[in-house]
């Protein structure tokens, strides 16, 4: 009863005028922001600090909060129409998203975006309002031997993500995986792999190994003479432009496994969203009917990783909000405008500054519900895109690739990179290597070595630190159940052939 | 054997042991324990190592399937040369980034692209590539005040 009354509460300080145009600005900010592949939310949060500090504290956290969860809504428009990720955790939705596109689905695969955004988003303030201490408690239980059962986790994902050969998939992940390791090496500060380029001491970032990868790789790929036409099919009228009943139904547990597992990961500090996509990707297809069909343009592969991407922004909320511990780039911006303010989030900002954590949540239920009505509106808009013919389609993802990698750091060398992993990308195309499992490894890598090398320095070099917790234990047994699961299938599927052949 | 190899096949999963090697050796340089715990060359140790022997379980199941005499799919390479072409394009367009500024370069690279890749027209070439330009000189450099390098010209 008392949340009910917290919130009534929250409500009527979040649908103060100011407060609603605070939180639009903020929301529309992040779609923008998310839409342009190198601007990530925490650049943006970064640049309209110091205008939000010179707000109440209670309208700033609104704006600051809604351009977080408002980038995530428009990462993913960039990543269905031109294979594109606008952010890392926008790289799965690349791989049924755009296949969607391919086939004349791009308005379903957009509206399915946007609804999982809303419904997930939802799910993860309500999450976020109803369980936030217990489970902020429990996170704090998570220990290097745990992050690295969670990251062993991450990459066995890769037997989803295979195509034909598993071979092919797992090298892919290991080069990522050596790619994460390039660069500063935070234990003993030494430098590794980085060529005498001190470019390189900072490693190899995401969205220049996803863009060259995805988008360059798909531009040079499709480079042929072409008579003018527009390369994808563009259905006509409004109905086909949007999600039908069937691709909801189809959608139901994507929904609410996306918001769960993108809660759950997003209270962890560290693991962030591309996880939680990677996982509740996983997830989806591991217990779909048909899951063969994954890769091809299922829409369910659009809407888990969308749902996971938006639930994790309320997960991240709770161990900044209840235990004043940032688990992201942006979450730590966030923390310094509370600094700013003059307060410390932590147990206590619940009971001390009830009006902004009911401010913030209430506000949360009306910028989904606003990004909900600004974006679906403009999902028909978006699909026009495709209907350019693929001269001007491919040579204008080209220039958008070289402003979204220049404006990550101003640095003419992440041209240069984005240039290789765009032969790399073509060329892995070509060989049949999927490129999804490299992007695994690079996001995963870093985590997992600093998980391993913290666990083995708590046990003096005793590698059973690794199994021996409950919680880690159980997460390394569903490791083994996925990674081992394919292996059974194929067993299965021989003994029938055999038993077919004998019968 | 070596007719029904697939030679594309075959040396992309080289390239992989060598990097592997290079791996390998790089991190053999680096303490792999030290009194604190597993040291730089703890985790790409393992990581080259296991490059180097699935790459070359990849190489023996080639060898073996070429072996069998099964008709192997082979890497298609038709189409190589416009991806080549467009690529070669994007690298003069990053070389000219910086000393020529983002216009020059981009509106080379459409160029490339629309007349030489897709034959279009000298009037096509030249009506998207300036629109294109100034829309994403417009939108970025204008309205999004992304810091984009600007050439001797001032854009």
């Amino acid at each position: 009863m008392d949340v009910l009354i917290n919130l009534a509460h929250g409500f009527s300080i979040a649908l103060e005028p100011m407060n609603l145009l605070w939180c639009f600005i903020g929301v529309f900010l992040g779609t923008i922001v998310g839409l342009l592949p190198g601007l990530g939310p925490s650049a943006t949060v970064a640049l309209l600090l110091p205008l939000a500090t010179q707000m109440s504290p209670t309208s700033g956290i609104i704006m600051l909060a809604g351009i977080y969860y408002g980038a995530k809504y428009g990462g993913s428009t960039t990543a269905i129409l031109l294979n594109v990720p606008g952010e890392s955790a926008s790289v799965v939705t690349c791989l049924d998203g755009f296949e969607m596109a391919r086939k004349g689905r791009a308005g379903p695969a957009l509206g399915i975006a946007a609804i999982a955004s809303f419904v997930a988003g939802t799910i993860g303030v309500l999450l976020l309002m109803l369980v936030a201490p217990p489970v902020a408690e429990f996170a704090l239980r998570f220990g290097p031997p745990e992050y690295f059962a969670l990251m062993a986790l991450g990459l066995s994902m890769v037997v989803l993500l295979a195509g034909r050969s598993m071979i092919k998939a797992l090298l892919s992940m290991l080069v990522g995986l050596w790619l994460a390791t390039i660069g500063i090496d935070l234990f003993t500060d030494g430098d590794r792999f980085t060529f005498n380029r001190i470019e390189l001491v900072d490693g190899v970032h995401f969205v220049v190994a996803a863009i060259g990868l995805f988008a360059i790789g798909e531009v040079l790929a499709n480079l042929r003479p072409a008579d003018g036409a527009q390369q994808f099919k563009v259905p006509k009228g409004l109905r086909n432009l949007l999600p039908n009943w069937q691709d909801l139904k189809d959608c139901r547990f994507a929904f609410l496994n996306g918001s769960l597992v993108g809660f759950f990961i997003g209270v962890l500090p560290g693991a962030g969203s591309t996880i939680a996509s990677f996982v509740s990707y996983g997830l989806e297809k591991a217990v779909s009917r048909r899951r063969e069909q994954f890769g091809t343009g299922v829409i369910e592969g659009v809407a888990a990783p969308e749902a996971a991407n938006n639930s994790e922004t309320g997960g991240a909320l709770v161990p900044l909000l209840t235990l004043g511990i940032p688990g992201s780039a942006t979450t730590a911006i966030l923390l310094a405008a509370f600094i700013l303010w003059g307060m410390r989030p932590g147990p206590l900002l619940i009971q001390d500054h009830p009006d902004i954590f009911w401010g913030l949540v209430a506000s949360m239920y009306i910028g989904n519900v606003m990004l909900l009505v600004f974006n679906l509106p403009l999902v028909p808009l978006f699909a026009q895109i495709l209907r350019l013919p693929a001269h001007i389609l491919y040579s204008g993802i080209l220039g958008i690739s070289i402003v979204g990698v220049y404006s990550v750091d101003q640095r003419l060398f992440d041209v240069w990179l984005v240039a290789g992993f765009g032969l790399l990308g073509y060329l892995m195309r070509r060989l049949e290597y999927p490129a999804a499992p490299l992007l695994l490894g690079l996001v995963l890598g870093e985590l997992m070595e600093n998980a391993v090398r913290q666990s083995l320095m708590m046990s003096n070099g005793d590698v059973s630190i690794l199994y021996s917790r409950p919680l880690a234990a159980t997460m390394l047994l569903f490791t083994a159940a996925i990674l081992v699961g394919p292996m059974f299938r194929q067993f299965n599927t021989w003994r029938l052939r055999a038993a077919e052949q004998e019968a | 054997m070596w007719k029904t190899l697939d030679k594309s096949e075959l040396v992309t999963a080289l390239l992989l042991v060598a990097l592997g090697t290079y791996i390998v050796a790089a991190a053999w340089e680096w303490p792999y324990m030290t009194a604190d715990g597993p040291g730089p060359g703890f985790f790409p140790l393992w990581i080259g190592i296991l490059l180097v022997v699935l790459s070359a379980l990849l190489i023996a199941l080639q060898v073996a399937e070429a072996f069998g005499g099964k008709p192997v799919a082979r890497t298609g390479w038709t189409g190589t040369r416009p991806a080549l072409l467009g690529w070669g394009a994007l690298v003069v367009a990053a070389a000219l980034l910086e000393p020529a500024g983002f216009v020059a370069s981009y509106l080379l690279l459409s160029t490339v692209l629309l007349r030489v890749i897709f034959r279009r027209s000298w009037t096509s070439t030249a009506v998207v590539g300036v629109i294109s330009t100034a829309g994403f000189w417009g939108l970025f450099v204008k309205l999004l005040e992304v810091r984009l390098p600007a050439g001797p010209w001032g854009f």
